[in-house]
């Protein structure tokens, strides 16, 4: 009894954060661009390498990737350049979200 | 070369340079525009943030939170003395450290180095902290510039001198945008005419700093290569001796021309980027102390970024709330430019001297790193300024035509080329034919 209740309860947690979770199904293509007309580049270098105190990009997770730019679009302080990304994330669409976090995970630092 | 060989190129041309004219401002005008190419001597470095070269084209440069290494002529490179945490160097200092914008910055070379192989390098150091650095409202000596003799085959250094051990650094992260620890640090060495060394220092989001006669943060200091203030220095009664001029922000750029006139290069906060004459004991005029000019109180006591400093304002506001180059203060060195009301992160500066440079010879390069923020245009360029001969303003400014890279430094070097490194981890060679 005690292990079906354990059961039920572990497929319970995977069934309700399967809902609350968003399938990210960005276009890599589509965010490497905006990466460019957004300046995203301008800070974290060409290919989201990273440079000067801005970090590195290329490679993360695509998960932590949208995390991180779910966080700054909500206006919740990560790190010592929020207010920079906040203010940067506030317009970004769930679709511009998932094009960059794709992009980024796929990107070789140019 | 920006530091030791601009130096020996005035020291040989003497008096006949002062006492005609400088190209590009009298007479000797040159109406040609060069043909500018651009070549990569150096891919792949980690944020090079300063270049220095002796006469035959050997070159020291630092990254950021690496150490500092020396391309030789023929292209081999010897790492010689990194930062805690690196590897590969032939020599390490464990106090060295690398946070945010702060870590191991300018580099310069010994207007004497064939005879005495001395070299300066400025960085963040946790050597000197003493009772220190436990909040961000107190003094923090956390910034230091070192000496020291390279070997005879280039491959090490020795005798590492601490020669300035109290440029302040901010210990912790601030309620401010680019809020970290080690925000604001200047760092940028570079020799004289005369043989002082002079060195760039920055506020450390502190408000009291620029404004402070004892610490010096917010700086330009003029020493000579033990640390000594210069005796011509003549800052205000009860100010630190070292003290050449006061009230600056973050000085990243700093140059002489060729008439020996030096000036800066200075980030502004969201609004006015500048460039300045200085002039002996004068001031800068950055003050963001809170509770003074017409200001209440700031987030963590730094007015630098108000008024609305997480938001987008109009700049004209912003710079009439915190300005850059404060009018009340009767000292106040007027910039000879300000960059319409925006920010877009000057850094370095070097006067480009030699004929082929045609009709730039004589003028100042910048360069402009701006990160499109707020509304601010996208900087990522070389900006060339034809500076009046007072000082006092400028002539024109024009877009060096170069690739759009996160200019950190510019060096001009033994060769006449103008040698640029960037953020993105390049050195370049940028040649002028007529």
């Amino acid at each position: 009894m005690v292990s079906r209740l354990m059961y039920v309860g572990i497929f319970s947690a995977f069934l309700f954060a399967a809902l609350m979770s968003r399938a990210v199904a960005g276009d890599a293509a589509v965010g490497e661009q905006q990466f460019k007309e957004k300046n995203c580049f301008v800070c974290h270098g060409p290919g989201g390498k990273g440079m000067a105190s801005y970090p590195k990009l290329a490679g993360r997770d695509v998960d932590y990737l949208v995390d991180r730019l779910n966080t700054y679009r909500s206006g919740t302080k990560v790190g010592p350049n929020s207010d920079l990304m906040i203010m940067n994330a506030k317009p970004l669409t769930d679709e511009e979200i998932d094009n960059l976090a794709v992009y980024l995970n796929s990107a070789k630092p140019k | 070369m920006k530091k030791s060989f601009t130096t020996a190129l005035l020291l040989t041309a003497g008096i006949a340079v002062a006492t005609s004219s400088f190209a590009g401002h009298h007479g000797h005008k040159s109406a040609v525009v060069p043909k500018i190419t651009q070549e990569a001597v150096m891919t792949g470095l980690e944020s090079p943030w300063d270049v220095d070269m002796l006469a035959d084209g050997t070159m020291f440069y630092t990254e950021k939170c690496k150490g500092f290494s020396v391309r030789m002529p023929d292209g081999s490179v010897n790492a010689l003395y990194g930062m805690n945490g690196s590897s590969g160097y032939a020599g390490m200092g464990s106090d060295l450290i690398c946070s945010n914008q702060a870590g191991m910055l300018g580099i310069a070379v010994d207007p004497n180095f064939d005879q005495n192989r001395r070299i300066y390098v400025a960085s963040a150091s946790t050597k000197y902290h003493g009772d220190g650095c436990k909040t961000n409202f107190e003094r923090c000596d956390g910034n230091i510039v070192m000496r020291f003799e390279v070997s005879d085959d280039f491959k090490s250094v020795s005798n590492r001198t601490d020669i300035v051990k109290d440029i302040q650094f901010k210990p912790f992260e601030s309620n401010h945008p680019f809020g970290g620890n080690g925000a604001h640090n200047g760092n940028r060495p570079t020799f004289g005419p005369d043989g002082s060394l002079w060195i760039t220092t920055g506020d450390r989001h502190r408000g009291v700093c620029p404004q402070s006669p004892e610490l010096i943060c917010g700086k330009v200091l003029r020493i000579d290569t033990d640390g000594n203030a210069h005796p011509d220095n003549n800052p205000p009664a009860g100010f630190d001796k070292r003290i050449y001029t006061y009230g600056h922000r973050n000085v990243q750029g700093i140059a002489f021309r060729a008439d020996g006139a030096v000036f800066t290069a200075e980030h502004g906060p969201w609004h006015n980027d500048e460039l300045t004459m200085l002039v002996n004991g004068k001031n800068g005029g950055w003050d963001p102390r809170q509770n003074v000019g017409g200001r209440g109180e700031c987030p963590d006591e730094y007015c630098g970024y108000m008024p609305n400093q997480k938001e987008g304002v109009i700049p004209a506001v912003r710079a009439a709330y915190m300005p850059m180059s404060d009018t009340r203060f009767p000292d106040l060195m007027p910039p000879a430019w300000q960059n319409n009301g925006y920010s877009q992160g000057t850094s370095s500066i070097a006067f480009l001297s030699g004929k082929q440079w045609g009709m730039y010879e004589g003028r100042a390069v910048v360069g402009i790193m701006g990160i499109a923020f707020g509304g601010t245009p996208a900087g990522m360029r070389l900006d060339v300024y034809d500076i009046a001969q007072d000082g006092q303003s400028i002539k024109s400014v024009i877009h060096l035509p170069v690739e759009s890279k996160r200019y950190r430094g510019v060096t001009m070097g033994p060769d006449g080329a103008l040698y640029a490194n960037t953020d993105e981890g390049e050195i370049y060679k940028i040649t002028a034919t007529k």
